[in-house]
Formats: structure tokens, sequence, C-alpha cells
């Protein structure tokens, strides 16, 4: 959560209204320098050259080199295999995650504004929070078998401690007395809660289910690997047994690239949603 | 008008021991009466407003508005905040707009009344802005337009100007006066500052601390309309002389509790 509140403050930091301005408007190379793209890149490169020089002189059958996996991955790109293995094992995904944000988010909210159920809720969240979710797996295998059941809920219950904990703390963030001036007009209970509670945890929400995706998809892998060896994980454990490593590496980066797709849509829909909360927290925080 | 009756309300705090926040108040507003009231920090002007408004409940006594008793906040009141309490997700159209919102007004309606009362406060051309792009002074504008949209009776204010500077704070008193003299309504109006009571108040209540009551309500003979020439009020010898006797009065309560504060 603090994490989440920092990048926040951090995305929004070179927006903030308060200090000092350069008279001259930046040039495109200078916006380009300004953003992290050409970091990146650089690093990227320089990763991508290390790997290859590592993978050439001392690799062996285990160390595909950058070039062979980016070969793979164009390789799997192409195939039926990935795509079906992608179709099984994203349907995990949307389903579990669906139920994470369904349950999630109004248990969340419920959570954030009425505090005495904390004392039930609280020791299921931290153990939700601390458990090796590896170690439930078998038990989840033991009540619901190896089919789909079994992988939705482990996303499910991988994903939904961001959502609630996140939701909780944006129900609270709400400013008491913007509860107090809407009853001063007379509004109900359902309309503090849609016009009042809900709007201003928007924000919050939305970063918990930001990083909540990046727990489903992780959730995701580990299940398939752990358990049904299904779809990508049976994939990867496959190419493991085949001695197929190019292959291997270029599954891995085809998961990567979808999380980071993922998250990158959910924080885009996130400052869609909350433009408003970007120079409003900024303000609080200095 | 607004009958209060021996009023009496006590909070009970986190250690379980009892604030009485206040003792035996009695007052009348006259209908269209700008009533300010003044008083130490922590007297219990805030509750007493709160208890108006039918926000908070009370243990004793009676609060009677146009002869219907007041059983929780309605449509013949509305508030304006310290802290503003706008809504940082909506813009000013949309905040000032709230009140008849939640009231069910529909969205033309609801707009028109909106720009109309965005213009009475100075806001023209700010509508799509939020508030975290206007000032101070401007945001409390919003407060106020909030509250005026849905042409209440009775306007409450908390210490409405406490919040911001000095010379946004005097333009502000100016132009709520020049609006109270237009639109005619009942203000109970909470301050801090004798001359920001003098200078709007018909009457000036002096609420004394621990427990809460009302020391003295104090006329204030200055003629109307003040709003076109503050600075010559200000300058009258009836408006220093009240606010030397407000001050007066504040300080030997303060003094009172002196001792006290010394020894502990
Ligand atoms: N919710 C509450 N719980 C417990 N005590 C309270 C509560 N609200 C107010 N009080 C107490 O009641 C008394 C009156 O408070 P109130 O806020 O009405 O004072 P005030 O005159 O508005 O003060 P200020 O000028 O600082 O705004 C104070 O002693 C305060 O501590
Ligand atoms: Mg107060």
């Amino acid at each position: 959560m603090t994490l989440a509140a920092a990048d926040r403050a951090a995305r929004r930091a070179p927006r903030g209204r308060s200090g000092p301005r350069t008279g001259k408007q930046p040039g495109a190379l200078g916006r380009l320098l300004g953003s992290s793209l050409p970091y990146q890149l650089v690093t990227f490169v320089a990763f991508a050259a290390a790997w290859e020089v590592y993978a050439t002189v001392w690799g062996g059958l285990l160390i595909p080199s950058f070039t062979e996996t980016v070969h793979a991955t164009i390789g799997l790109l192409v195939s039926a295999e990935l795509w079906a293995a992608m179709y099984v094992s994203n349907q995990a995904l949307a389903l579990g995650f669906a139920i994470a944000v369904l349950i999630g988010v109004p248990a969340g909210i419920v959570l954030g504004r009425f505090r005495w159920l904390e004392r039930f809720a609280d020791v299921y969240l931290n153990i939700l929070l601390v458990t090796p979710m590896a170690a439930i797996i078998p038990l989840l295998v033991m009540s619901l078998g190896f089919g789909l059941a079994s992988r939705v809920v482990l996303v499910a219950i991988f994903s939904i401690v961001m959502v609630v904990v996140n939701s909780r703390a944006g129900v609270r963030q709400v400013d008491p007395s913007l509860i107090e001036m809407a009853r001063s007009f007379g509004a109900t209970e359902r309309q503090i809660w849609t016009r009042v509670l809900l709007p201003g945890a928007m924000p919050a929400i939305m970063t918990g289910i930001r990083l909540g995706v990046g727990r489903a998809v992780t959730g995701m892998v580990i299940v398939e690997l752990l358990m049904v060896s299904a779809a990508l994980g049976g994939l990867i454990l496959e190419y493991r047994g085949l001695f197929k490593a190019a292959s291997l590496y270029g599954t891995i980066v085809i998961i990567l690239a979808e999380a980071l797709l993922l998250i990158s849509a959910a924080r885009w829909a996130e400052r869609r949603l909350t433009g408003w909360a970007q120079t409003d927290s900024a303000r609080s925080a200095r | 008008m607004i009958e209060i009756r021996g009023l009496g309300k006590s909070f009970v705090g986190q250690d379980g021991g009892t604030v009485e926040a206040l003792h035996d108040v009695d007052l009348d507003v006259v209908e269209n009466e700008f009533l300010t009231v003044l008083g130490p920090s922590g007297c219990g002007k805030t509750t007493l407003l709160k208890c108006i408004a039918g926000l908070i409940p009370w243990n004793e006594g009676d609060i009677v508005i146009d002869g219907t008793p007041v059983r929780g906040p309605g449509p013949d009141r509305s508030m304006v905040f310290q802290n503003f309490a706008l809504l940082p997700w909506a813009t000013v159209l949309d905040n000032v707009g709230f009140g008849l919102r939640l009231r069910g007004v529909g969205r033309a309606e609801r707009e028109e009344r909106a720009r109309s009362l965005i213009d009475v406060v100075g806001l023209s051309g700010f509508e799509t802005k939020r508030p975290h792009e206007l000032s101070g002074g401007m945001q409390q504008r919003v407060g106020i337009a909030r509250a005026l949209a849905v042409q209440p009776s009775v306007l409450l204010m908390d210490e409405p100007f406490g919040a911001v500077d000095e010379q946004t704070r005097r333009l502000l008193q100016e132009e709520l006066l020049s609006i109270w003299e237009q639109h005619r309504l009942t203000v109970v109006f909470i301050t801090h500052s004798m001359e920001e009571a003098v200078l709007l108040g018909d009457r000036v209540v002096l609420m004394s601390a621990r427990p809460g009551r009302i020391a003295e309500i104090v006329p204030v003979p200055l003629q109307r309309p003040r709003s076109n020439d503050v600075g010559a009020l200000e300058r009258s010898g009836a408006y220093v002389e009240i606010t030397a006797y407000l001050w007066d009065r504040l300080r030997e309560m303060h003094e009172e509790h002196r001792p006290s504060e010394v020894a502990g």
C-alpha cells in the first residue's frame, strides 16, 4: 500500500503545480530524454548483450543465447500450441481475477466503513497475506480436483488480498467531513455510498486492481506449475523435460509480456478514471 | 424563526468521562436575521451549529424552526464548512449542484441553478475546474454557492472564512453581506473574530466555555446595508466600541480559566 502510494506520488511529481516553472517548453528531444524510455532501452540493450556474450562463451545446453530466445519466442508466437495454452491459462486468470474483484472490492469497502468487522476479518486477511500459497495447492486439489475450478480459485485467492486491502484503505481515506457534508444536505445512507464513499475510494480501488492483476498472473503460473501442469505452466514443464531451453525461456518471456501488458492497461484505466486524485494527493503530501 | 430552548449536549469521551459541550442554551433567531456567534475555542459553537443542522442528537431541550421541531437535516437548512468540504473529484458545477442532486433535482434544472449561483459568487468561467485548481477563497465561494443552491431559509456557517487569508477574507465578507442583503435569509455565522462578528451580525452571541453556554447577546446597532462601505463602518465609533467591549468580555473569559492552566 505504501509502495502503491509512493508510486502514485512519483508519477504525479513532474506535474506538480507548486515548484518553480521553467520558462521554456522542452522540445521533442528533451521530452524523450525526460521520459524513462531511453534509459530502459539502454539497460535492455546492455542486458541483452551481456546475456548473448555469457551464453556463447559459457553457456551450454541449458542456457540459450539471447538471439536463440528471440527466435524461439517468435516461433512460439506463431504456433497453435502456445495460443491454445494461452487460452486455457487465461480462462483461469480472467475468471479468478473477476471473482477477486467482484468479491474483493465490496468486501474491502464494507471493512473500511464498518471498523468493528476488522476483528473478524483481520485474521483471514493476514493469513492470505503471509501464507505461502503453494502450500494450499494440495488442499485445493483435494477438494476441487485438477480442473479449471482449482485454478480459478487459486488465482482468486492470490489476487484478492491486494484488492481488499486497497479498497479498505480507500474508503478510510475518504474525508469524514465529506460524509458529514452529504448528510447535511439530506443524503440517505445509500447516497453516501454511491456519491461519496465509492468515488472517493476509487483511486485506491484501482491501485488494488492493478496490483491484483500482477498477483493473479503469478497465481495462474504457479498453480499450473505445481498442480495441474496445464496450459502455459504445462508448456514450461514440457520444454524443461525436453531440454528445449530456448522455448522454455521464450514461454517465460511471453508470460512476462502479458503481465506487463495487463498492468499497463490497469494503470491506464486507473489514470483515466481517477485523474482528479493525482494533484490532490500531491497536495496532501506536501 | 429558530427557537432553541434549554439545549444541553454532552459528549462521552474516549476515556469514558463526559464533556458537557452545551448547557441550557436558550436562543431565538429571528427571520432574516444575521446572527454571529463568538466565543473561545472549545466553547461548543460547532456543536450548537450541528445541533441546529440536525447532524448530531442532543440530550436536553428542543430546537424548533418555523414551528417544526428539528429531527434531522432538512431542506430548509444548509451548511457552509470551515474546511470547504468540496468533493475533490467533482467539477465546480457538480459541487455546486451536489445538494440538488441529492434531492433528486433533474440535470437540466440542477445545472441551470448551479450556473446562476456560480455567477452570484463570482466564479463564472470556472465551472469545469476541480477544487484543487482553485484557491482557498474560490473554494469557499463554491461552498457558499452549493449551500445557496438548495434555496435554504437558514444558512449555517461554521467559521467559513477561518481558513482563508486576510485579504480574501475581507472580500468574502463584503460579498456575503451583499448576497445576504439581496437574498434575505436567516444566517447563523460562527467566528473567532470580534471584527467579523460585529461587521456581519445584527446581534453577536457571546458564548463561554466549560460548559458551553450563552454569556451575553450583544446587539449591533450599525446601519444596513453595510456591504457598500465597509471601510467607513470600521472607522465608526459604534463599531470600535462594540469590538472593544467584546474583546474585554472574551479576555475576562480567558482569564477565568488561566489559573487552572498555570497550575496544570
Ligand atoms: N465528537 C466529540 N466527542 C467528544 N467530545 C467532543 C466532540 N465534539 C466536540 N467535543 C467537545 O465538546 C466541546 C465543544 O466542542 P466544539 O467543537 O463545539 O467547540 P467550538 O466552540 O466549535 O471550538 P472551536 O472554536 O475550536 O471550533 C469541546 O470541549 C470538545 O472537546
Ligand atoms: Mg468549531
